[in-house]
């Protein structure tokens, strides 16, 4: 029996809208107690103070890109898990945009084995299904054979530009029973933008993707959902009108969820001006009123939960000219701590609201039931420090890829050891 | 000629240029106009320095401006073509200007058919802690500095060859015409045309000016802010216009459903002697080149002395960026000293 006693750790549990200090014992991946004090732990118990340190729901990333198969220069599974678990993620939800595509049985089972394989006690590796062979938008996969195959749920990550397999789509999807996210934008208004349209994007000189992108598209699905009455996820939200989009279909009881994505929280077109191709993004970084109704939208609740959306890039690949450059940023590593910073720090979000966000909202999106702080429960858990700076660089990264604008800079809070529902695993 | 000391290492855009740096690029771009009516037209300015210029886009006209006038200041010149070119053999631009650095280079010129490459360079050459000057030579549709100083130089020279200042300008109504949208032309000769204090007037069709431009020009305080006047036609522009500047209008423009035609574009906004009518009597015409003859702007009115000051323009264009060289390099020699 191995037994693990958190001195004075500050809680949170969002589902009770606990946030308290407490002792917390763990005994063989379960937690044993939580009490406000335990003054007598169990005596081969490893005692840790943890004051000023936070103990949560271990977090879920809702969507990300992994390189392998098909790009292990970027990015294999092991450094995404790796990476994940510094980052203090439990699950871990890929897009199937990798090469080749998850959109069959056998490529998920192909991911399944390659896992089994590995011998560390890493975060829960889940995958979205393709909706359409290849990835490519063009025709459906055999939705109803992939779903039995252990995906979570169904997904392209890249826009579906035919309406009519869009609506095909989500008819056929009220058969499946899983979550299916879309991500709205019209490829032939967005054209070659680069950066979100506006004042800001004329001064740059960088070619515009007009707000119009997401928010017809995202109007014409909202009007398919009210139709055929399919649940949809909405991925990378990025834009005000948007935000009132959604806020009306949520008033009119739509089985809709959103996210939008961290990066889209934390920045806006303003940090374009350095000419980063790591802010180079889709959708692009929002005008500075988009991040605004981003962040009170997340606080409002309109806006489920926070995608980390992680999109690893070579050197190599990054090192070119802006809007030449791949659209994506890792975060895995980066999002919790900078997030805590913006908007716990700041006391413009609660800790829980924060939390929550990244907990337990994305395991609800997936279908999921989301992880608990309550005795007798597995532990999966995420241990946090708020106070502990470190140097973001290639070497404090565990992602192969380095891709971020915040690249060289220090950051103030790091994941201390995260629990996986089976073993405690250490960062 | 007094003027103000160069502290700027790099020059990457005009959206920060303040009105003394204006000043001293106009009276040390007269100073070596002067010099080019000598009978020996070069200086030992940059002797012994090294310009390169990293034009990743293809380009003659700028290019070998940039060229003559580093000769002309006795500089070594280096030229990068893409063409030929390691970029095709994976090498990153930054490689690219890593290699020049490595040779001694103390000013890099740049031209990239992106926003944003000159800024990267910049960028990668401070963080080396290398003392290189980039100049940004054109980036995409952001900016492209050199082309708005000489247009300011050759306006300020016609008003007082003597002594070509920035408050020359002041109170004069200028006219932008045609493809705003697309153009760093455009974009930097409104900052520096706004900072003078010139009345700056937008014309083109919608699709070309977006009403977003208004609010391009934006400073801290709000009782500086200059507000751009935007027009969708032609007329309202050129009414009582001192000057008038018109653009390439890039012929692909129309395979992006932005134009119905060319022909319908020269009816609209193309410059020709029957509309000038409406702006000063002394009015002059500016285009940076090349010319689509016959599209933004008449044959008849290019080719019009009294009127066209586009041979100016690229006459202007030695002496100022000869100034621009010579002050990026002199800076270099005080450091060093």
């Amino acid at each position: 029996m191995t037994s693990q006693l958190l001195r004075q750790v500050r809680v949170l549990d969002p589902e009770s809208e606990t946030d308290r200090i407490a002792d917390v014992l763990i005994t063989d991946g379960r937690i044993a107690a939580i009490e406000a004090s335990l003054p007598e732990p169990p005596a081969n118990a490893d005692v840790q103070d943890c004051s000023g340190c936070v103990l949560g729901p271990g977090l879920v990333d809702l969507y990300s890109h992994s390189g392998e198969p098909g790009f292990e220069d970027r990015e294999t599974l092991d450094s995404l898990l790796h990476a994940a678990q510094a980052g203090g993620f439990t699950r871990l939800t890929l897009l199937p945009d990798t090469h080749p595509a998850i959109d069959t049985p056998a490529s998920v089972e192909w991911l399944h084995a390659r896992l089994r394989a590995s011998p560390e006690p890493l975060p829960l590796l889940q995958c979205w299904g393709a909706l359409t062979v290849g990835v490519a938008g063009q025709q459906m996969v055999e939705l109803a054979e992939l779903a039995e195959s252990g995906i979570v749920g169904f997904a392209d990550g890249r826009p579906l530009q035919n309406s009519m397999l869009l609506r095909r789509l989500l008819e056929y999807g009220q058969i499946l029973n899983r979550p299916i996210a879309l991500w709205c934008c019209d490829r032939e208004l967005a054209g070659n933008g680069v950066v979100r349209e506006g004042e800001e994007s004329l001064r740059l000189g960088l070619p515009g993707n007009p707000a119009m992108a997401e928010t017809a598209p995202l109007a014409a699905l909202l009007e398919c959902v009210a139709t055929l009455g399919t649940p949809v996820h909405l991925m990378r939200i990025s834009t005000a009108r948007s935000v009132e989009l959604l806020r009306d279909a949520k008033a009119r009881g739509l089985p809709v969820t959103a996210s939008t994505t961290w990066m889209h929280l934390l920045l806006n077109i303003t940090a374009v001006q350095s000419y980063d191709p790591s802010l180079h993004l889709e959708p692009p970084l929002g005008n500075p009123a988009d991040q605004e109704a981003l962040c009170q939208a997340v606080q409002e609740g309109i806006i489920d939960a926070i995608a980390i959306d992680h999109s690893p890039y070579t050197y190599e690949e990054k090192t070119v000219a802006f809007a030449e450059s791949p659209a994506g940023a890792i975060g895995l590593e980066l999002a919790l701590p900078l997030l805590w910073q913006q908007f716990v720090v700041s006391g413009q979000w609660s800790a829980l609201t924060l939390w929550r966000c990244l907990s337990s909202q994305p395991a609800r999106c997936l279908h999921q039931p989301p992880a608990r702080l309550l005795p007798g429960v597995l532990a999966e858990l995420t241990l946090f420090d708020p106070h502990q700076s470190w140097t973001i660089t290639p070497q404090t990264l565990h992602s192969r890829s380095s891709n971020t604008p915040w690249l060289g800079q220090p950051v103030k809070g790091r994941v201390i050891q995260t629990w996986n529902s089976r073993l405690a695993s250490h960062t | 000629m007094a003027t103000a000391p160069w502290t700027r290492r790099h020059i990457l855009s005009l959206a920060d240029f303040q009105p003394e740096e204006y000043d001293t690029v106009l009276q040390t771009a007269a100073s070596f106009q002067e010099v080019l009516s000598r009978r020996t037209k070069k200086v030992p300015a940059l002797q012994g320095q090294v310009v390169a210029n990293l034009f990743f886009e293809p380009s003659t006209r700028t290019r070998s401006s940039f060229e003559l006038a580093a000769k002309r200041l006795s500089a070594d010149t280096l030229n990068f073509a893409p063409g030929t070119s390691s970029l095709t053999k994976g090498e990153t631009i930054l490689d690219t200007a890593k290699t020049y650095l490595a040779m001694g280079t103390d000013i890099m010129v740049v031209r990239h058919r992106e926003a944003g490459v000159p800024h990267a360079i910049a960028e990668e050459m401070d963080r080396l802690q290398s003392r290189v000057g980039v100049f940004n030579a054109g980036d995409g549709q952001h900016e492209h500095p050199s082309q708005a100083l000489l247009d300011l130089f050759t306006l300020c020279t016609l008003l007082d060859p003597e002594k070509p200042r920035l408050s020359l300008l002041n109170g004069k109504k200028i006219a932008i015409v045609g493809d705003i949208l697309h153009s760093r032309v455009a974009r930097s000769n409104i900052w520096s045309l706004t900072a003078s204090g010139a009345e700056v007037h937008l014309a083109g069709p919608p699709t070309l000016l977006p009403k977003l431009f208004a609010d391009f020009v934006q400073t801290k305080s709000a009782a500086l802010n200059r507000q751009l006047v935007l027009h969708w036609s032609l007329e309202p522009a050129l009414q009582d216009a001192d000057f008038v500047m018109t653009l390439r209008l890039q012929k692909e423009r129309m395979t992006n459903h932005l134009l119905p035609s060319l022909r319908e574009y020269h009816q609209r906004f193309g410059l020709t002697h029957e509309r000038i009518k409406l702006c000063r009597p002394e009015v002059k015409v500016l285009h940076p080149g090349p010319v689509n003859r016959g599209v933004e702007i008449s044959s008849e009115l290019m080719d019009d002395p009294q009127i066209s000051l586009i041979s100016q323009q690229v006459t202007s264009g030695i002496a100022v960026r000869m100034a621009l060289l010579y002050l990026m390099g002199s800076g270099k020699q005080k450091e060093e000293s």
